[in-house]
């Protein structure tokens, strides 16, 4: 059955609807969740709020096993899932670079332009910020392209590659996951913090 | 802890369903950053056609027939904005203010999200993917990529959170 | 209960269950059993010798030959311009952009037509177009193109015809050339329709 657009159940026309559909869903609950506050976000690094650990989890978890079981009962075909591809050396060394905007912009590009939608100045300067370092990048592009084409390793799975079952993937995930909500929530007691 | 927010692991599965559905019917995840490239690519490709039709980097998204602005990610980022604003209305926070800790002025709060801005922009073409982009979505496909980025950020954002205290404790 | 305990116990219990269960690898099917049945009867997907014969020789870009036997079979013999893809391997994706497409004729044979018509029902059922079986297979084609056997006196005209362009067809694959090129005009009237589709876009995504 699904997903529906690549396999042409429902036109192409619907996909840009479905994105906006899904674009209101994503910004809502990022808002709800209060990933629209800097001070929320960067919680997470000290301890005081550990929401982003939380929410993020809960929601990778979710959709990690909606896709399995959906799968088991022939809803989707997850050949047709995009599977962003590994290029291992440019992923590190943009995660880390992405780290580093996180906790000095206490923002990352989804959560800011939710925020931004709501008034927060702080987070129009760093969607602001992202458009300019996107124009770096590209401008830069011809000098980086060697790295960033780099250790391809095409769309591998981590169940593929430990020699797993994507179910037991999922079930190490949670546990990893249930453990990590713990230690988060004996931190958030440990440094409290107000709400802002 | 008493919160004005929704409760975290119950927002969690919201998202993850929104996910989900990115999946059931596009069958591709969740994105951020992807939608700003594309207004980058088509404000250059007004600015400077020919710069845009020869760089490396802009020429893959611009040409016959290629429209940068019709991407899924854009229309899904105007959803955020309206989904965001919709959110703040209901929970009563629509406010212009720029979020700072007490401890720092404004200013430098401004200056630091500009930079933090730039620095995420530019990690995120390198690293093919946001949090949302390449760390969500991709843990959600068990892709390598995913946890890799994940790891990278967190892990990063962490080892780096002891020199950056005075800016939010 | 509260909602932070029913959703990390929900989880772990999906979880659970998902890890014993085993995965779902099997490619679907897109036909039904009825909407196969009807296929089969209407025998659309069948294209005759003469046919395969008139496209090959007026080099018919569009025409894609597939050899589904084993690969010593076809090393031994094959059509003119015909691809190996032995039915045990059709499933591989190496092949998928052969046999799941919207611009060529995929035309299988075999030896006779049943490997070729059980790869056909497979590829059918996977939702793919295009592709078509050679009636009767290479012993009929033998039989016919390249050895014709000469209609009785008292056939109707039409054989005649068949017969002059099995002969001259014979000699494009090997025999003496004979009588003009020109094959009977039914036969190359119903040549079968590319279903035309936009290529699959692989799906896109990245950040």
């Amino acid at each position: 059955m699904g997903p529906l657009v690549p396999q042409e159940i429902i036109g192409a026309d619907w996909n840009f609807f479905i994105a906006f559909v899904v674009g209101i869903g994503f910004g809502f609950v990022l808002e709800q969740a209060g990933f629209s506050s800097s001070r929320k976000l960067a919680g997470m690094f000290y301890g005081y709020d550990t929401v982003v650990l939380k929410v993020f989890f809960t929601a990778a978890i979710t959709a990690m096993l909606g896709l399995l079981f959906f799968s088991l009962f022939g809803w989707i075909n997850l050949n047709l899932i995009y599977v962003n591809p590994t290029f291992l050396g440019s992923a590190i060394a943009g995660g880390v670079i992405m780290g580093a905007g996180f906790i000095i912009g206490g923002f990352c590009p989804g959560t800011s332009v939710c925020a931004a939608a709501i008034g927060k100045i702080d987070a129009m300067v760093f969607v602001g910020g992202i458009f300019l370092g996107i124009f770096i990048f590209a401008e830069g592009y011809p000098l980086l392209e060697d790295f960033y084409m780099s250790g391809s390793m095409g769309p591998i799975k981590v169940s593929d590659v430990l020699g797993i079952s994507g179910g037991v993937m999922a079930l190490l995930v949670i546990i990893a996951a249930l453990v990590m909500f713990k230690l988060g929530e004996l931190a958030e007691k440990k440094w409290p913090r107000e709400e802002y | 802890m008493k919160t004005k927010y929704m409760n975290p692991y119950l927002a969690g599965v919201l998202l993850g369903l929104v996910l989900l559905m990115a999946f059931f019917f596009s069958g591709r995840g969740l994105g951020a950053s992807g939608a700003v490239k594309s207004v980058v690519v088509a404000a250059v490709d007004v600015v400077a056609p020919e710069h845009a039709a020869n760089s490396g980097f802009y020429s893959k998204y611009v040409g016959e027939g290629k429209s940068p602005m019709k991407a899924w990610l854009v229309f899904e980022m105007i959803g955020v904005l309206v989904g965001g604003f919709l959110s703040g209305a209901f929970s009563g926070r629509l406010k212009w203010k720029v979020e700072h800790f007490p401890g720092i002025t404004a200013n430098r709060r401004l200056v630091f999200a500009g930079i933090g801005g730039i620095l995420f922009g530019f990690g995120s073409q390198l690293g093919r993917g946001c949090t949302s982009g390449s760390a969500l979505t991709g843990m959600a496909s068990l892709s390598v990529a995913g946890f890799v980025s994940m790891m990278a950020i967190f892990g990063t954002a962490f080892a780096l959170a002891y020199f950056l205290r005075k800016n939010w404790i | 209960m509260t909602i932070k305990n029913v959703i990390f116990i929900g989880l772990l219990l999906l979880g659970v269950v998902i890890a014993m269960v085993p995965e779902n690898t099997t490619k679907p099917y897109k036909l039904t059993a009825s909407q196969m049945l009807v296929e089969v009867q209407g025998a659309a997907e069948m294209v005759t010798a003469d046919e395969v014969a008139h496209w090959l020789i007026s080099k018919d870009p569009s025409l894609q030959l597939i050899d589904v036997r084993t690969p010593d079979e076809f090393q031994k013999y094959h059509l003119e311009g015909a691809i190996n893809i032995p039915i045990s391997v059709i499933l591989k994706d190496d092949y998928r952009d052969y046999l799941d497409q919207g611009i060529k004729m995929n035309v299988l044979y075999s030896n006779g037509t049943l490997a070729s018509h059980q790869a056909w029902m497979i590829l059918r059922q996977l939702g793919f177009v295009n592709n078509y079986v050679m009636q009767g297979g290479l012993n009929y084609w033998f039989d016919t193109i390249m050895n014709p056997e000469e209609p009785s006196a008292t056939s109707p005209n039409e054989e005649f015809a068949k017969y002059d362009f099995r002969k001259a067809a014979s000699g494009v694959f090997g025999g003496g050339v004979d009588a003009a090129l020109t094959p009977p005009t039914q036969t190359s009237a119903d040549k079968p329709k590319v279903i035309r589709r936009e290529k699959k876009k692989a799906p896109a995504g990245g950040c």
